[in-house]
């Protein structure tokens, strides 16, 4: 009985030893950062949300290092045993994480909404840019590595417009910002040309008046070509009567300079003889006096300083003739009109009437407008 | 008598283990459905499931810290973030092969235009502004000819997104051009 009742006490007391012994380790054992670390999963969760991992990628990685060293540690401090456990580090890196989380979010949504807008706007403009290279060059010959850039310009575009309307910004950025590269450079080398083209446009000023003048003067006819437009123009007693479209020389732009260059000249000229269809083959003709007096002196002058080489020819026979209407730029320097056209002039134009070519009758700036 | 209880408090905290085989399971689904591209198929899907997994491993640390381990609950989310990371995996593959399909229609149907714009060329009008306008439509065709090509080879490394909006672009500019001849052609027939 007396030792039933000793067994009895000490199964008390080592249950109630267990329990109090839990109890302590219970008590003593820090809390758990799990709500920290929820709270840090959160954040980056809504950061991945507005796309920090894409536009505030620096941010969010380190939002990231300091939720992977808070796991970490919080590893390292459960392995411990519970009375020795310091939960501080892992609450403080949680934190940071959060911290960093949370701005992350806020950069990528405002990064986000920037680029949108710069895209769009760039888009915009690039678009425009665009129409303007179409509308100034459609009768320029531009050079064939030009037109490549801006075909590939224009390529760029429209895969940076398919990116910007999936919402792929940076990749619709990096497209944007080749596009933009070779559309502009490609507007810039295409008016540095046509400006050199046009830098002698207040001679060809000064011609047309001279020109105009002289059909109000002697009350006839006076005839302008227009390269740049492709026209040819009829006045009579300093008014504009008619107007043809002219096909020029497959070499139009600028100065005819040697025999066989494909070139219509440029400059002051008169009607010297007039050819009916037996005696040409382009239906019927005008001949002009190229090369006249400036043409001769220029030719001579290049020979002199070595632009042209010594053997080099001036060439002749540039006339305005029939066959026209192909709608390119085919013949070999002459001014080509349709048949129809031919007839009407032949008939008006006589021997001495002038005929004034010029690069333009008006300013590059009216083109560019 | 104290140590005993020690001693009992320890063997019993030590019952109930991480379901280690479980979580390198799900692991190696997650690493399986990234290599499927989900992060760039179904990314919405694929940061979900990477979200669960990291919610598991902090319940792991929170029943790891206490005394009396249970990871019922974490077997039952192990499961279930398994069956989600395999099913994403699929989704990826599926949603893959839909752009894949995509971009091998968008092929056919952008050189069946630009064979169309071959043959109205040789129609197109040949007026002052045609000339002009057809050595320009003549490098077009050759930039849209160039894309392809590299649409086709980014196809043959698997980046179908990207063949994706290539081939998109091309196919913008190939009925750009198949317009402009068109109407071209039908302003001379009036």
């Amino acid at each position: 009985m007396k030792r039933s009742l000793i067994r009895i006490i000490a199964i008390i007391s080592a249950v109630s030893l267990l329990a109090l012994t839990i109890m302590c380790l219970v008590y003593v054992t820090p809390e758990q950062p799990s709500g920290e670390m929820k709270a840090a999963r959160k954040a980056l969760s809504e950061a991945v949300t507005g796309g920090a991992d894409t536009y505030s990628r620096k941010l969010y990685n380190q939002a990231m290092v300091y939720y992977d060293s808070a796991m970490v540690n919080w590893k390292r401090q459960n392995k411990r045993f519970y009375i020795f456990r310091d939960y501080e580090r892992v609450s403080v890196y949680a934190k940071l994480s959060v911290e960093r989380a949370v701005e992350a979010e806020a950069l990528s949504r405002t990064s986000a909404s920037e680029l949108n807008m710069k895209l769009r706007q760039k888009i915009g403009s690039l678009k425009n840019l665009a129409s303007e290279l179409d509308s100034i060059f459609e009768n320029y010959p531009l050079t064939e590595e030009t037109r490549i850039r801006i075909s590939q310009g224009m390529m760029l575009l429209e895969e940076a417009d398919i990116a910007y309307n999936k919402g792929i910004y940076f990749q619709a950025n990096r497209k944007i910002t080749d596009s933009e590269y070779l559309l502009t450079e490609s507007l810039k080398n295409a008016t540095e040309n046509l400006k050199n083209y046009f830098k002698s446009y207040y001679q060809w000023k000064k011609w047309i008046d001279l020109t105009v003048n002289e059909s109000r003067k002697n009350n006839d006819y006076s005839i302008i070509i227009d390269k740049f437009s492709r026209k040819c123009y009829v006045y009579y007693n300093g008014s504009k009567k008619y107007q043809f479209d002219a096909e020029l020389g497959k070499n139009w732009v600028g100065l005819k300079r040697v025999k066989g260059d494909m070139a219509t000249p440029e400059g002051m000229y008169k009607i010297t003889q007039k050819f009916d269809s037996r005696k040409t083959r382009f239906y019927k003709a005008l001949l002009l006096n190229y090369p006249n007096e400036e043409d001769t002196a220029r030719f001579k002058a290049e020979k002199a300083n070595g632009s042209l080489p010594a053997d080099a020819k001036i060439g002749g026979l540039i006339e305005i003739h029939g066959n026209g209407g192909k709608g390119i730029d085919w013949t070999e320097g002459c001014v080509a009109l349709t048949d129809k056209e031919m007839d009407l002039i032949y008939k008006i134009a006589r021997v001495g009437t002038p005929v004034t070519i010029v690069g333009s009758m008006v300013n590059l700036d009216s083109i560019v407008k | 008598m104290g140590l005993a209880a020690i001693a009992m408090v320890a063997v019993l905290s030590g019952c109930g283990k991480a379901p280690q085989e479980k979580i390198d399971e799900t692991n190696l689904a997650i690493t399986t459905a990234q290599t499927a591209e989900a992060a760039v198929y179904v990314p919405a899907e694929f940061a979900a499931v990477q979200d669960s997994m990291k919610a598991i491993m902090a319940e792991v640390e929170v029943q790891n810290g206490k005394l009396f381990k249970n990871f019922k609950n974490v077997t039952v989310k192990l499961d279930q973030t398994l069956a989600a990371a395999t099913q994403v995996s699929a989704n990826a593959a599926a949603k893959k092969e839909e752009v894949k399909k995509e971009v091998e229609t968008l092929m056919t149907e952008v050189k069946a235009v630009i064979e169309e714009n071959a043959g109205l060329m040789k129609k197109a009008p040949r007026g002052k502004e045609g000339a002009a306008v057809l050595a320009q439509i003549k490098t077009e065709s050759a930039t849209i000819e160039a894309t392809i090509a590299e649409a086709q080879g980014l196809y043959d490394k698997g980046a179908y997104m990207d063949a994706d909006n290539k081939v998109k672009a091309a196919k913008e500019r190939a009925v750009a051009i198949n317009t402009e001849l068109k109407e071209a052609i039908a302003k001379v027939r009036r």
